[in-house]
């Protein structure tokens, strides 16, 4: 189709009201933010680039220019940033990439004759696209904007433990006794905590966000996620305050949104990263130096492990265990140790399913331990 | 401008159709889509087959592939297009990839098959009168037609007025016109470098004919009539909007011959010429056949309905085009009362690929717009 320029931005309005009516319906800020990008990114497009280049659009070429759009949105997205859900932000994107097709080559030519024709323009239907589109836009940035969760900024030492029971963002600072988290649409960032029984405890939350935080002295568990959906970024846990303490626990939350553990550091704690009955994706993190397992997939979990870093873990180094379905893939295992108990199943295994576990591994690096990849107790371990 | 008349007794039906063509069908088809009644539309014609003269003029040059895409289709609304109908009728994701990648071009078979469904679907026959109309008066509010009417609006879709023959073959008992039933002779020249010439071109060679490629030029390769951006506003604004004298310009340069780049035609002709069965020439020589694939006449001169009208209304006219607005009405006969629109080849003035089933929408789908615009 050949397209003039308003009539490549009338249409892109009107496609994206089906985008613009999800996002509302869902009440996610972040859906709303991510529709007014994409619209701002495609018109900018449309009119510094498309439509000087391109007179005549076949259909094939909105597969690349709706990789490009996206390639922008991510880039905009991580520049901003907005914390939005990746598999949502993505399943977001290709809505409006299919409404657009659909309204292009479907919708739109069969409800008004003259659309090929007009170069995409709609006449009056394209006027009011293009007031309605931009207001509802415009006001639903408004009121993210407005009703914004708000922004504590934790200055120096704070004497905790601090309990946070409604949405708001806290930044900064030192908390002593740890933060108990209550509340949904809460996040934390570049906070560090010293002590407490939990170093960060997230119970019946979701949407919680924890970047860059520190836990350090924890006397149970590091960061203790219970029924909740959290993202974990480029956290440290470490310095335990005992020998029986966890890094991550995340457990008893299946139902709950996919969480993540990304990025983080955890060491010299019993085990690193453990999921119980939860749906973890845990990628790219170094995990070093613990004393029982480096990370445990358990109980029935949905997860993933993937880019991992786990060194000189004692026993196990990752395990797929009870029920547990697990991909466990493009990890790095290193000195794995064997356990002086004499358990086989603690002989420096690299990578274990156990009890019912079905593993599925593949690309994995298992470097100077001794166990290698074993399955136990009527486990299976696919490649 | 007008010269109102005496006004015959009202009829019942508010637009008039001259012609029963593809053209005409189309603009039928749309009226019907916007919701005009059969009663209310009448079709003057000679063909009561809509499809019959063009599947002639197919056949006779052997055409199985359409040049147009997806969307050359005769119904109102370009989706569903004959590639997804295709895709459906034989469960094929094909044909849409190939639309895809602009490399779909519906068979003739199908686009006949699916023009007759658009015939059933929208009445054409009841609203069918077989009548060739020979004179348009334009009078208070309407327009008579052969003394018929007065019709509020009237849509002209008359087609090609008849063959073009250069006056040098004219009589030359070896010449047939590439849209007569013909078969080959062994020596065969072919004289034009368009669409039915590659055709013939190809026909012959299949026949196992030697082919002499008469043409004056070389021809142009592009997969449409006219370049992409003039079937829309992106292209027809400038053009719309361009002095006189280019807009001609534009019209005689769109003018020169064209067909499809195609590799395997390529190939075909290629090796036809390496085994010396093809051949290009300037002028004739002793060929036994000459097949004449040089279109149609060109400009309102050659039409009689049409050359009355300028005539009779002083119409405004630009060398062999009737001056049109660009939504295809003739702007001296054309009111908030009544609307004179011009489709088919002679509404080039308005959209250069008039003489294509897109430009027949064109002018189907404004004059449409005027009809409900008085309703």
């Amino acid at each position: 189709m050949s397209y003039t320029l308003k009539g490549r931005i009338e249409s892109r309005l009107v496609s994206a009201l089906p985008a613009l009516i999800v996002a509302f319906a869902i009440h996610r800020w972040w859906a709303v933010y991510l529709v007014a990008i994409m619209l701002a990114v495609g018109a900018a497009l449309d009119a510094t680039v498309y439509d000087r280049l391109i007179s005549y659009q076949p259909a094939w070429l909105a597969v690349p220019l709706g990789a490009l759009e996206l390639a922008l949105l991510y880039g905009i997205m991580r520049a901003i940033p907005i914390h939005a859900p990746l598999d949502a932000a993505l399943a977001l994107f290709a809505l409006a990439w299919l409404s657009a097709q659909l309204f292009a080559h479907a919708a739109l030519p069969r409800l008004q004759l003259t659309y090929a024709e007009a170069g995409g323009e709609l006449g009056r239907s394209g006027v009011l696209a293009a007031v309605l589109v931009p207001v509802l836009v415009f006001i639903g940035v408004g009121g993210a904007y407005a009703t914004r969760a708000p922004t504590i900024h934790l200055h120096g030492v704070v004497r905790g433990p601090i309990v946070v029971d409604r949405a708001e963002t806290l930044v900064g600072g030192t908390v002593r006794g740890g933060i108990v988290i209550r509340s949904s649409h809460v996040t934390l960032r570049h906070v560090t905590t010293v002590g407490g029984v939990n170093g960060i405890d997230v119970e019946n939350a979701t949407h919680v966000m924890l970047d860059h935080v520190r836990v350090l002295r924890a006397e149970t568990d590091g960061i203790h996620v219970r029924n909740s959906g959290v993202m974990v970024e480029h956290c440290m846990v470490a310095d335990p305050a005992g020998p029986w303490v966890q890094g991550i626990d995340i457990s008893y939350s299946i139902g709950r949104p996919t969480s993540m553990v990304s990025g983080c550091t955890v060491a010299g704690v019993r085990e690193g990263i453990v999921t119980h009955s939860a749906e973890v994706n845990v990628m790219d993190n170094h995990v070093l130096d613990t004393t029982l397992r480096g990370i445990v997939l358990g109980e029935m979990s949905m997860d993933m492990a993937s880019g991992n870093d786990v060194e000189s873990a004692q026993g196990v180094g990752i395990l797929c265990l009870d029920h547990s379905m697990c991909q466990i893939d493009h990890n790095v295992v290193a000195g794995t140790k064997v356990d002086p108990s004499g358990d086989p199943a603690r002989a420096g295994v690299a990578i274990e399913a156990q009890y019912y576990a079905q593993a599925a591994v593949g690309h994995n690096t298992v470097i100077a331990s001794p166990g290698g990849t074993k399955q136990y107790s009527s486990s299976t371990i696919t490649r | 401008m007008s010269r109102a008349g005496a006004a015959p007794s009202q009829t019942a039906e508010r637009a008039a159709i001259v012609g029963s063509g593809l053209t005409a069908l189309a603009a039928f088809a749309t009226l019907r889509h916007g919701g005009l009644a059969h009663e209310e539309i009448v079709v003057f014609g000679t063909d009561a087959d809509p499809t019959e003269q063009w599947s002639r003029q197919a056949a006779a040059i052997r055409q199985r592939q359409m040049r147009s895409e997806s969307d050359g289709h005769l119904a109102p609304a370009d989706f569903p297009g004959l590639a997804l109908r295709a895709a459906w009728r034989r469960r094929s994701l094909r044909p849409l990839l190939e639309t895809a990648s602009r490399g779909y071009h519906p068979r003739v078979d199908d686009f006949l098959a699916h023009a007759a469904e658009v015939r059933a679907r929208s009445g054409f026959d009841t609203s069918f009168r077989r009548r060739r109309i020979a004179r348009i008066e334009a009078v208070d509010g309407g327009f008579v037609l052969d003394g018929d009417g007065p019709f509020a609006h009237v849509f002209l879709a008359t087609g090609h007025p008849g063959r073009a023959l250069p006056d040098e073959l004219a009589g030359d008992p070896r010449v047939v016109h590439a849209y007569e039933p013909h078969d080959y002779a062994s020596h065969v020249a072919i004289v034009g470098a368009g669409m039915a010439a590659a055709a013939e071109w190809q026909n012959a060679l299949a026949a196992g004919s030697s082919v002499v490629s008469v043409r004056r030029r070389e021809p142009v390769r592009q997969a449409l009539n006219v370049p992409r951006p003039l079937f829309s506003r992106r292209g027809l604004a400038a053009y719309h909007r361009s002095p006189r004298e280019q807009h001609a310009a534009t019209l005689r340069r769109l003018s020169a011959p064209s067909f499809p780049p195609d590799e395997r035609f390529d190939a075909l002709i290629a090796s036809a010429a390496a085994e010396g069965r093809f051949h290009v020439a300037a002028q004739l020589n002793g060929a036994e056949q000459v097949i004449a694939a040089t279109g149609f006449r060109r400009g309102f001169r050659h039409d009689a309905l049409l050359a009355g009208l300028v005539d009779r209304h002083e119409l405004d006219v630009h060398d062999r085009w009737l001056v049109l607005a660009p939504d295809s009405t003739v702007p001296g006969l054309t009111d908030e009362r009544r609307t004179l629109s011009v489709g088919g080849v002679a509404g080039q003035w308005a959209f250069p690929a008039a003489d294509t089933i897109a430009g027949a929408k064109y002018a189907a789908r404004r004059f449409l717009e005027r009809v409900c615009r008085t309703r």
